[in-house]
């Protein structure tokens, strides 16, 4: 797999690298990182491979910490805990809803602060800036205090509201790493060919942008699905997944949470391949007429 | 026991024949309940209740301090709204295999309640801060019943966001509760709360690591076992059983006392004595041996020796334990308090209790239930399902305390708001630092 | 038609604000300014709180909780490096030899915070037990000593710590280090003697951006974090995020508890000035 890099056309970076043979030192340095990073990938799922085998654990207790022998029970069993799967079912409505949200309203905020001279940017900066070096307990305690003094009742809207509120800075700051030193260049020369704005955007900002809201998209995914304190301040009578393994630890956490976990896991990880085995039909479908003369 | 100012003079005459006419009544109850009439005693309630003109505890009394007084109009015939909504803890109630709360389902099918169950409860105190704001302002919490720790209903009565139990709408309780849950230490004559489940606090610990057997809370402190000891970073257990080890009993504390056994604590935190101060997690580590002793919950420790580390021991120091009990209460402006108080009575028939503890296993508040358990591990066993009559003949063993636990086991102490707040003080030097 | 549309330009801006702003100013700062005057208040939830402009409450807060002030403001730092030097590497791979699988080696450096905190952190308390299968394993070679243990230490906390922020770095490096035009670095190799140089001179820079808000993603969070302290920490660890905490939930010390968050914001914010300016990046300091 030679790296081709995806969003800068022009270049040929390893061109050189494969039409000649390095010597041997070259070659395995170039294998470092590669190696590397398998290392801190293993790190980042050696949690995770614990959490796969004890799904299949079968404790006796309500504790599932010691190996107990392998079974399958738990897989069908979770199916019939909707006091477990209800609260998967409200984290993951509260994560895809919060993260559209805060994903739009920050890449729009990014994209005003990276690109425009404006009055209020620097007041803009610090109003992105302080959600995120606010103590999480402060922040739920003042939105739940905000929701009494309106006499709101809490629900799954007061949590996506809250979600949607701290995942905003987490966008921004994330986007604007992508649009800093963004080369305009790109965009007038679209102009210049005859695109107005909005094709602009669409066939040159956007694409080259879109990595860095992807990457903003899953950092807030990332941070609404498994948030505990400020939830439980604004959650009212909705469990989501994170305060029911909380409350639930204090008698023990049972193999079906390990199990959804997994599913979780594996409908991610089967979804990544079949994006793989996608992109890899496509880059051979352009391939072909692209070598026809 | 309620104090009802304004009540018309009828009324009063009847409150008077109910006072009188209270055992016979019981006694009506139990006879229902052991007849089979499971439900008898709440699908009689709403009739008994007229006949007694009791009154609800109506959401439109006003907040009241502890002192609570529910005085107010003439008081209307207390009805079952239909709806309940009950917070609780994760995993604290029987689930069957589809999934569904088969004894709640019992209630709901002979009262025709509807009952909104949620698992809202994580922490006493977080779940306190949550509710908080709103009892503060009068608002309702939107439950009817709640189920919080001892300590947490004491607060609770002391900042007066519960209501009043009617004990007349719970006739089960003067029946069936075991005598150890009546006129509790944090709420005197059950004014407010009516026991869930309870247990034990004393020591844990794997001979094998200590290398010796424990007898003493000063064992906690050996230098011997520096680094591998656990404490409870909830100030009550942590500091009660210190307060123990230095002939303190718990109630009688001064904060002088708290300070001295604090003293005590810090002088071994100082030297890295503890590894830490832990929640529900000191299970793991114990059972994993990263602790050797640590202060326990008996009710773990049995879960521990039988599924996930046998050597573990449970001890009761010679100085002594503490109980805890978790109960059932109605925060103020419960919209559906009737309900409320039918649940709890429901909960105080042992044909109910009895698959609730097969379930959880904790200490029951009601009488009788361990050999109920018994009864059905014999009838179980007689059925050829060698395995569930096994695991109801050690459940049976778990869901009451032994005497021999009883004699050394301490009650925590009602703390004024200034006497807490010097108590977490010194907590919060032994434990931060 | 299009002059009248090129006059309202300057709208531009505020219209891409607007939504995003208002969400902020309405569920953030207003609930805040709240929370502001709570913390000048004195009282007990008994007595009940009462606002007496009670700014002695901040000096006072500092003082007493310095060491875990201090304390969290150190591990934040530690956390912030050690992040670095094990996220730069890995969003370098992924950016510069990725190829098409890019998204997919970024997806799955995400995809273990998918899973719940409690059973990530639950798992690394199993692995990482004194006689767990890592050090259990190590200790019966003799390779460690038998009272080594690395829970309920200031390794384990920073390390919890670092595992749970490491996506906060790697994704806006990855992003700053994914747009760097490949024929500068061309450039670069031809012109440097090593590729370590060209590195240094040419990606290093091109990268600040990243390196800049991953920082922030990372230290910010970390230094007002308390779960990890508490789970994986000891008495010795205790972070002014488990003060607050316990502060506001076993105190219902409401106005310390929020005096002291007013306190570590600031501080945070200081310091996140003085590295910008030493990172030099336009951020924060300038428009």
């Amino acid at each position: 797999m030679t790296a081709t890099p995806v969003t800068i056309p022009l270049s040929a970076s390893d061109a050189p690298a494969t039409s000649y043979q390095p010597p041997l030192r070259a070659r395995l340095s170039r294998l470092v990182l590669p190696v590397y990073t398998a290392l801190a990938v293993a790190y980042l799922f050696l949690p995770i491979a614990v959490m796969i085998a004890f799904s299949f654990n079968n404790p006796r207790g309500r504790q599932n910490i010691t190996w107990q022998g392998f079974t399958l029970h738990n897989y069908i069993d979770v199916w019939s805990r909707p006091d477990i799967t209800n609260p998967m079912l409200q984290s993951l409505i509260v994560a895809v809803v919060s993260t559209i949200l805060a994903t739009i309203l920050g890449t729009l905020i990014g994209l005003a602060l990276t690109r425009y001279r404006f009055v209020g940017r620097n007041t803009t900066n610090i109003l992105i800036f302080l959600p995120m070096a606010t103590p999480e307990i402060i922040m739920g305690a003042s939105l739940l205090s905000l929701w009494v003094s309106l006499g709101i009742s809490r629900s799954l809207l007061t949590i996506i509201i809250a979600h949607v509120m701290f995942n905003i800075s987490y966008v921004v700051v994330t986007v604007r790493a992508r649009l800093q030193g963004f080369d305009r260049g790109l965009e007038e020369a679209a102009m210049d060919l005859g695109a107005d704005e909005w094709t602009t955007f669409r066939k040159v900002t956007f694409p080259l942008i879109f990595p860095g809201i992807l990457a903003a998209a899953l950092l807030a995914f990332a941070l609404s699905i498994d948030d505990y304190v400020i939830t439980s301040f604004v959650a009212g009578k909705t469990i989501t997944f994170p305060l029911w393994v909380y409350g639930v630890s204090r008698l023990g956490v049972p193999p079906e949470v390990n199990v959804l976990g997994t599913l979780i896991f594996v409908v991610a990880f089967l979804a990544i391949a079949a994006q793989v085995i996608w992109q890899r039909r496509q880059a051979r479908r352009q391939l072909v007429p692209s070598r026809a003369p | 026991m309620t104090e009802r100012r304004d009540e018309t003079r009828i009324e009063q005459a009847i409150a008077r024949l109910v006072a009188e006419g209270q055992i016979s009544r019981r006694s009506f109850l139990r006879r229902a309940s052991r007849g089979g009439l499971v439900l008898g005693s709440a699908l009689s309630l709403p009739a008994i209740l007229a006949a007694c003109g009791i009154k609800p505890l109506s959401s439109s009394t006003p907040i009241a301090g502890p002192s609570g007084s529910t005085g107010g109009a003439p008081t209307p015939i207390p009805k079952a709204a239909g709806l309940l909504d009950w917070a609780n803890w994760p995993a604290y109630i029987d689930i069957d295999e589809k999934g569904k709360y088969p004894t709640i389902q019992k209630f709901e099918k002979a009262t025709g309640i509807k009952v909104s169950y949620t698992e809202a409860i994580n922490d006493n105190e977080e779940f306190f801060g949550k509710i908080q704001p709103d009892l503060e302002a009068g608002n309702t919490t939107a439950y009817d019943l709640i189920v919080m720790t001892d300590w947490m209903i004491q607060k609770m009565i002391r900042f007066g966001y519960l209501e009043r139990i009617d004990k007349s709408q719970v006739p089960n309780f003067a029946a069936n509760a075991d005598s150890l849950y009546v006129n509790p230490w944090y709420d005197p004559n059950n004014m407010y709360s009516l026991a869930w489940q309870s247990g034990i606090t004393g020591i844990g610990y794997n001979p094998k690591l200590t290398k010796r057997e424990i007898t003493t809370f000063d064992d906690l402190l050996d230098p011997a076992f520096k680094g591998h000891v656990g404490l409870f970073s909830e100030m009550r257990d942590t500091m009660c059983m210190a307060l123990l080890s230095i002939d303190v009993k718990p109630e009688e504390a001064t904060v002088a006392d708290v300070q001295k056994a604090g003293d005590k604590l810090l002088k071994a935190a100082k030297t890295g004595q503890f590894r830490s101060f832990y929640g529900n997690d000191y299970y793991d580590e114990l059972a994993n041996k990263n602790l050797w002793i640590t202060i326990a919950w008996s009710g773990d420790v049995t879960q521990m020796q039988l599924y996930d580390n046998p050597d573990v021991k449970f001890v009761i120091p010679q100085s002594g334990g503490m109980r805890w009990v978790d109960n059932m209460a109605i925060p103020n402006k419960a919209a559906h308090p009737v309900d409320a108080h039918m649940m709890m009575n429901f909960w105080y028939d042992p044909a109910n209790a009895v698959p609730l503890s097969e379930y959880i296993g904790y200490f029951s508040p009601v009488k009788g239930v361990p050999d109920m358990i018994s009864k059905d591990a014999d009838a179980a066993e007689a059925k050829g399902d060698k395995t569930t009559a096994a695991q109801l003949r050690v459940v049976a063993k778990t869901v009451n305390p032994t005497p021999d636990q009883l004699t050394h086991v301490f009650n925590y102490k009602r703390l004024t708001e200034t006497e807490e707040l010097a108590w977490n003080s010194v907590f919060e030097q032994v434990r931060t630092g | 038609m299009t002059a009248a549309i090129r006059r309202l330009r300057w709208a531009i801006p505020y219209l891409f604000l607007v939504p995003g702003g208002l969400w902020l100013l309405i569920f953030f700062v207003v609930p805040m300014a709240v929370m502001a005057s709570i913390s000048l208040q004195t009282g007990s939830l008994g007595t009940g709180y009462a606002l007496t402009w009670n700014f002695g409450i901040y000096p006072e807060a500092i003082s007493q909780f310095a060491t875990q002030f201090l304390r969290s403001f150190e591990y934040g730092i530690i956390v912030t490096v050690l992040t670095l030097l094990i996220g730069y590497p890995m969003a370098y791979t992924i950016a510069f030899r990725g190829g098409r699988v890019k998204n997919i080696l970024l997806l799955l450096v995400i995809l273990p915070f998918f899973t719940s905190f409690i059973i990530r952190t639950l798992a690394w308390k199993l692995i990482l037990a004194d006689q767990g299968f890592l050090l259990g394993t190590l200790k019966a070679w003799g390779l460690l000593p038998d009272g080594f243990g690395l829970i309920a230490t200031p390794i384990s906390v920073i390390s919890g710590l670092v595992y749970n922020f490491l996506p906060f770095m790697v994704l806006p490096l990855y992003v700053a280090l994914e747009k760097i035009d490949h024929r500068l670095v061309e450039a670069a190799n031809d012109l440097y003697a090593s590729r370590f140089q060209a590195f240094l001179r040419v990606t290093l820079p091109l990268s600040m951006p990243g390196v800049f808000a991953g920082s922030l993603l990372t230290f910010i969070p970390s230094v007002g974090d308390f779960v990890n302290a508490t789970i994986l920490g000891s008495r010795e660890t205790t972070m002014i995020g488990n003060v607050i905490q316990s502060r506001f939930l076993d105190f219902n010390d409401y106005p310390r508890a929020s005096a002291l968050g007013f306190v570590l914001m600031a501080a945070i914010l200081v310091m996140v000035l003085v590295y910008a300016r030493l990172v030099g990046s336009d951020e924060l300091t300038s428009g």
